[in-house]
């Protein structure tokens, strides 16, 4: 036996199961890959089938495309600062202005990850929306004829929701950071005079940065594929793309015009997975 | 807690499959590792007889590790073949080896209680339940931890862990036993406990081979037959452990291995059949153990700081003559620290004389030709 | 403690109180409250009842629980063998390529889930693969979905464990198979069970793919909570919201308790 064994030449060791991968990732790209591939090919092909490379022109150019384009980014954006600055208060306050049941209050906050994105926007048309408690008590205060407030069904409604849902998402990281900050610097630099502004900007938020600049980038990915919110809110002038999407294929049927702002969504969402990815591996977090 | 004896005494089953060769010695023939283009460990040969304690010290990253994980299947060798017994395992998997193994972190099973993490290795190889239930038995009265049965890893101390560690990789009758820094991550008091533990389980077990990977001189120092010096993925010297402290073949095995107060000299008359050489420091003639040197060689004086005298008798005849510069107190031992002609000399001193000198004074030193041994000035730096 | 003085930190805590209020507390109340509301028509309603949760129950939220669940279950299933497997596999490959399919594997969260229930319509309307209208189109876009999830927490898991339990055992003798079964699964157990219940969760909030792909014989409760919502019926919708949040944090809780139990936490 040691002699056959030591007459192996290096080359024909055992290689451990190189191809376990296979299944699940044949699995992969049959429901995932596959699809993907296919909307991009069907982006080029009437929906008879025919080539028609001038329609993904058409689209591109179209109105509806480009106020559904400019919508997505501009909620995006502004629901991520808006996530970004609330997340980086309640955090702050969490983790160093704590109270009596601030540790089940994160977690609850937390909880919110786990429940549809639409539950919130449900509630927010009994809140803000124009029948809601908000309106009619001011209807009833003041003697309105009108609601006076009606930002719900605009972008505003929307971005407001998403701010609820995705500041979890910052709260998380910024959490996990904070824990890591060292306390015994913070209180040495109260000692030494340090006002708690000054404490913030100088020790508290350069261990911030990594987790708010991957959260940040985590929130734009997920605002930018936000669909539940936008449809539940259903305002006829705040359309992204997700939302574009549905409509073409699914009470249109037009599937090459779905396909096509598909491809330019996926490409989005990707682009902003890659800065993600890029920042939370750069940063650690 | 005493050592229970072991029943299995020296003559171990061999029950990994693969390995039917005769004798529990490891050979390293000329094993390297690289990780890419970086070297971790430069082509090693060295021996491990049947039931000798080999201790790899050395800093870290000197390749000492690699070298164990390399026996244990690990790592691959990128060159070289390594052989257990007889048989060459280089190509096995670890599972095929034949060996047991301690890790730094124990490395308890969580899930399992004390018993099951003993029994595992017997129950991964499919031994039948009474075999298993009795070797349980045995290998955790070996540690003394018989009565922790039942408990989980998370009820115990570190180092009753540990000794669980050690009963569950003594409980498949390794041939060969690896342990990985095992009492790095414990208190010293409890480390000191456990070396000897360790000592006494080696005697009870006479046919084990043990590699013992450690920083630790002192652990290596009490528990092994011989030791090898790590360097920069090199052996930088290896031979029995009086030996290799007595007379350290270089600078740095010399400073590693406890501490050294090296002498720059010139040698005067070489070795002679006695093995003595003289050598001379400034006006000072003085006289140790040499090797190879020649006449007129630079070379260093290697005395230990307990070795070192205040006063002179009939064996001390070595005389060198320092400034005293500090004199620290440490209870059972002080420590003086001398500039011999700009050399840093240290003593450890259990008696001194009643008047101690001053610091800043003339102090002279004594010393036995048979606690002084010669060393190349270069090799080894 | 960053803020020594009491009146500031009272301030801190009222200015936490109401972001907290108005953004977490009062949508899940209002909600609450919505589908208890017996006529809604000034600031608070005029009566309270349960006749909403009976009317859903009697009608076809039933059907939608069922649905969902079961939805839910199987995708998470099958999501927490394929990311397990996917996680563990890896391990085996080459520095590049793991890197290469770690990324692969995590693409499908990044995508958006409408664009996922359009390819899937798009691929599998047409034999040999014809799935368009099937309940396992929504399993799969579902599956879909919340693989990349499981998939990253077996992976997180798996890095947090120490490579010695693993090495260890083999040592010992164990082969491959028998180590993964007692060693290196059991002790990925909390990781897992984190990971079917986040998938879980995902799945029964899951909207954008399910509205493009399902069948009219397998409407999941998000889908039915928007069609009741389209139709005006917001209060049986908010009930329906109700029952899916409960059903929801329920099965978190639940296995939450058995990993806190396993791991004598």
């Amino acid at each position: 036996m040691a002699e056959a064994v030591a007459l192996c030449a290096p080359a024909i060791r055992r290689e451990p199961g190189k191809f376990w991968i296979v299944p699940p990732a044949a699995l992969l790209a049959l429901l995932f890959f596959y699809p993907l591939a296919l909307i991009a090919r069907q982006a080029f092909l009437d929906d008879s089938g025919v080539a028609n490379a001038a329609e993904i022109i058409r689209v591109l150019h179209s109105r509806f495309f480009l106020n559904a384009l400019i919508n997505t980014v501009t909620i995006s954006v502004t629901a991520t600062a808006g996530c970004l600055i609330v997340g980086l208060v309640l955090a702050l306050i969490l983790a160093f202005v704590p109270f009596p049941g601030s540790g089940f209050i994160a977690r609850l906050i937390d909880t919110f990850i786990a429940l549809p994105t639409f539950l919130v926007t449900l509630a927010f048309t009994f809140l803000y929306g124009s029948a809601g408690m908000l309106n009619s008590g001011l209807m009833e205060a003041f003697s309105l004829p009108l609601p006076p407030v009606d930002f719900l069904y605009s972008t505003w409604g929307v971005v407001l929701a998403e701010v609820t849902v995705y500041t979890p998402f910052i709260l998380r990281p910024l959490l996990a950071a904070f824990s890591l900050v060292d306390r015994g610097q913070i209180e040495a630099a109260s000692v030494h005079g340090a006002r708690p502004f000054r404490i913030v900007r100088q020790v508290i938020l350069p261990a911030a940065i990594p987790a708010l600049i991957a959260g940040g980038s985590l929130c734009l990915l997920l605002t930018v594929n936000e669909f539940g919110i936008v449809l539940f809110i259903g305002a006829k002038g705040v359309i992204t793309l997700p939302l574009l999407i549905y409509g073409k294929a699914i009470q249109e049927s037009a599937y090459q015009v779905a396909c096509v702002i598909a491809v330019v969504n996926i490409a989005l969402s990707l682009g902003l997975f890659g800065l993600y990815r890029f920042a939370a591996g750069r940063l650690g977090v | 807690m005493s050592a229970v004896a072991f029943t299995g005494t020296s003559v171990m089953d061999i029950d990994a499959a693969k390995i039917r060769g005769a004798g529990s010695n490891v050979h390293f023939d000329k094993v390297s590792v690289a990780y890419g283009a970086h070297v971790v460990l430069h082509p090693l040969t060295l021996d491990i007889a049947p039931g000798e304690i080999l201790a790899m010290i050395g800093p870290s990253g000197s390749g000492k590790t690699t070298a164990l994980r390399a026996v244990a299947g690990f790592v691959r060798p990128a060159s070289g073949r390594i052989r257990i017994g007889a048989a060459d395992v280089t190509d096995l998997p670890p599972y095929e080896r034949g060996l047991g193994m301690v890790v730094q972190n124990y490395a308890l099973f969580p899930h399992m209680r004390v018993e099951d993490n003993v029994a595992f290795g017997l129950r991964a190889q499919g031994a039948d339940k009474a075999l298993i239930g009795e070797r349980v038995k045995e290998a955790l009265a070996t540690v003394g931890m018989a009565t922790f049965a039942r408990r989980y890893p998370r009820e115990l101390s570190g180092g009753q862990q540990q000794r669980v560690a050690i009963a569950r990789a003594l409980a498949v009758r390794p041939r060969v036993l690896l342990l990985d820094e095992p009492l790095s991550a414990l208190d010293a008091q409890i480390r000191r406990n456990m070396v000897e533990e360790i000592a006494r389980l080696h005697r009870s077990l006479p046919g084990l081979t043990i590699l013992y990977v450690t920083h630790d001189q002192t652990e290596a120092l009490t528990l092994a037959d011989k030791i090898a010096i790590m360097r920069d993925g090199r052996v930088c010297s290896h031979g029995p452990t009086t030996e290799l402290y007595r007379r350290p073949p270089n600078r740095f095995t010399a400073e590693f291995l406890g501490r050294a107060n090296l002498l720059p000299v010139t040698v005067a008359e070489p070795a002679g059949s006695k093995g003595f050489a003289t050598a001379r420091h400034r006006d000072a003639v003085l006289t140790g153990a040499g090797r190879d040197e020649k006449a007129g060689d630079r070379s260093l004086l290697c005395i230990r700081p307990q070795h070192l005298s205040l006063t002179a008798d009939s064996e001390h005849t070595n005389r060198i003559v320092g400034t005293l510069r500090e004199v620290h107190w440490q209870g059972e031992l002080t420590h003086l620290v001398l500039d011999v002609d700009g050399t840093p000399v240290r003593v450890s001193a259990t008696k001194l004389p009643v008047a101690l000198p001053e610091p800043g004074a003339e102090v002279p030193l004594f010393f036995a030709p048979a606690d002084t041994s010669l060393l190349p000035e270069d090799a080894g730096g | 403690m960053l803020v020594w003085s009491r009146p500031s930190r009272i301030v801190l805590w009222l200015l936490f109180a109401l972001l907290f209020g108005v953004l977490f507390l009062a949508p899940l109340a209002v909600i609450l409250l919505s589908s208890l509301a017996d006529q809604w028509n000034g600031v608070l309603p005029s009566g309270l009842t349960t006749e909403h949760y009976t009317d859903v129950i009697s009608g076809s939220a039933g059907r939608a629980v069922k649905a969902s669940l079961v939805t839910g279950f199987l995708a998470s299933a099958l999501a927490l063998v394929s990311g397990t497997w996917a996680a563990l596999s890896l391990r085996l490959q080459g520095h590049a390529l793991r890197r290469l399919l770690g990324l692969l594997f995590f693409i499908p969260s990044a995508v958006p889930s409408v664009s996922v229930g359009l390819g899937l319509l798009v691929a599998f309307s047409h034999p040999p693969l014809l799935l368009n209208g099937t309940v396992a189109i929504v399993m799969i876009a579902h599956f879909v979905l919340i693989s990349a999830f499981t998939f990253g927490n077996v992976s997180a898991g798996l890095a947090r464990l120490s490579p010695d339990f693993e090495q260890v055992a083999s040592s010992l003798g164990a082969r491959p198979a028998y180590r993964l079964w007692h060693v290196t699964l059991p002790l990925l157990a909390p990781y897992l069970v984190a990971a079917f219940g986040l998938s879980f969760a995902l799945s029964m909030g899951e909207l954008g793919a399910t509205v493009m792909v399902y069948p009219p014989g397998w409407v999941t409760l998000p889908v039915s909570i928007f069609s009741l919502t389209d139709r005006g019926d917001i209060f049986a919708g908010a009930a329906l919201t109700m029952i899916l949040v409960a059903a929801t944090l329920v099965l978190l809780l639940g296995l939450e308790r058995i990993t806190a139990r396993a791991t004598g936490a």
